[in-house]
């Protein structure tokens, strides 16, 4: 319980800081997108419907602060959810590397995605410096789900133990 | 074998066929909102967030400049400084509380110069992806505000109404690229399309290279879609380009509002002509 509790926490803390600090004081690229970070996290290291339930509530949080198409950013989260899911089960997490090239790797995908698709329906216009920002706000993000993730776990195996 | 290969797998399955259905929500958003429940849950999850932002974006200054501020002035002049400070945050918060009343005043003219009935509303938070471009205002369903109505502010429009919950609405601005509208170029009265581009610009599509648009042309909305009320202006003209092959000019508009710095605007409060479906205007 206590893991949920504190992933749901640290999720809507962290989506409302988000949201508070789009609001004129710090420029998008450089908050890390920390719902997603906790769905990847239940996915990668919380095992069972224990992770499911753990990754619903950030992936709500998505869906209400991200204003894209109703319904898109929640299923797209759970998605996100299983394939961490499935990174987990396949990969052994050996070092932090291996945690940043996942996380960097499931927000290059996303957001190589999410352009794609408004690309192809002719709005989106893609520049070199939003580019550079979206590849900054990714390596912030990764970089700090790895603290996050290796924090995080060794305090559930201090507490297990 | 395939009952054994699906059980290793199934999680892949899963995550493709979610991704189908989000891209199918993505390109194609259903009539029905999937989520209105969730969203009505979700958003009254983070109202108090939105509310609090608008709050604390008012009283941190003061707090700032009045207490933490003041921490190390030394004992000698500290009256001074303090009486000073505190002059100096009466001064300050008199000239916000003008240059509010005066934004006020100026939205309350241009509400009665409409003909149409609005309602006024404060910006209590912004889109926090780097894909789309959208506020959220304060005023909700329970205000008489519904998807596809008009924000705008005396200045020119700033965007529509996307979805909309009890003391809460989103707002997607005139740059996000789902925005669209009928719009005309003010000098030579050519009609255009004009849809959002990222950053503070629009397009303008379906202009022929016979047509007169130069550099710094205003674009007001037509009215003609029924969308955006008529004569509202969108922007200047910034660039425009004559593809050697293709049909139409290449036309760039620069929104005439600064959409990140926009604090109070209007919601016109009449329906759109042309019914809305809520994520694709």
């Amino acid at each position: 319980m206590r893991p949920l509790l504190v992933l749901l926490a640290l999720s809507f803390a962290g989506t409302a800081a988000n949201v508070w600090l789009l609001s004129g004081v710090v420029p998008w690229f450089l908050l890390p997108d920390v719902s997603f970070l906790v769905i990847v996290y239940a996915g990668l290291f919380l095992s069972g419907p224990l992770g499911f339930v753990a990754a619903l509530p950030p992936a709500l949080f998505r869906e209400v602060t991200i204003l894209g198409p109703p319904g898109s950013f929640f299923l797209a989260s759970l998605a996100v959810y299983f394939a961490a899911s499935e990174i987990g089960r396949r990969l052994f997490l050996r070092s932090e590397i291996f945690i940043l090239l996942i996380v960097a790797g499931l927000l290059a995908a996303e957001s190589a995605s999410v352009t794609l698709l408004l690309v192809l329906e002719g709005g989106q216009s893609v520049s070199a410096l939003w580019g550079a920002e979206e590849a900054v706000r990714i390596a912030w993000t990764a970089l700090l789900g790895v603290f996050l993730f290796v924090d995080l776990s060794s305090r559930w195996q201090r507490i297990q133990e | 074998m395939v009952k054994a290969f699906f059980q290793k797998w199934w999680r892949l399955f899963l995550v493709a066929a979610l991704l189908v259905a989000a891209i199918q929500f993505f390109v194609r958003p259903p009539g029905f909102s999937p989520d209105h429940g969730m969203g009505e849950i979700g958003t009254s999850v983070f109202r108090p967030v939105y509310k609090a932002v608008d709050f604390l974006r008012r009283g941190i200054s003061s707090v700032w400049s009045g207490y933490i501020g003041l921490v190390n002035v030394s004992r000698d002049n500290a009256e001074l400084r303090k009486d000073l400070a505190a002059l100096q945050e009466k001064l300050k918060e008199s000239r916000d509380a003008v240059l509010e009343n005066q934004r006020l005043e100026e939205l309350l003219r241009f509400s009665k110069t409409l003909e149409k009935r609005t309602i006024g509303a404060r910006i209590v938070g912004h889109d926090v992806s780097p894909w789309f471009q959208g506020v959220f205002i304060d005023a909700g369903s329970g205000m008489g505000v519904e998807p596809g109505m008009a924000v705008l502010i005396p200045g020119g429009a700033v965007g529509r109404v996307h979805r909309t919950f009890s003391g809460l609405s989103e707002v997607i601005l005139l740059t996000d690229s789902r925005f669209a509208a009928d719009v005309i170029v003010e000098r030579t009265r050519v009609r255009a399309i004009a849809e959002g581009m990222g950053g503070d610009l629009c397009r303008l599509k379906y202009v022929s290279p016979t047509q007169d648009v130069v550099p710094g042309d205003r674009v007001l909305f037509s009215g003609f879609d029924g969308s955006m009320p008529k004569g509202t202006l969108l922007g200047t003209v910034a660039s425009v380009d004559r593809p050697r092959e293709g049909l139409f000019l290449i036309i760039r508009v620069v929104s005439a509002v600064n959409l990140l710095s926009v604090e109070e605007v209007l919601v016109v409060l009449s329906r759109p002509a042309i019914p809305f479906r809520q994520g694709k205007p």
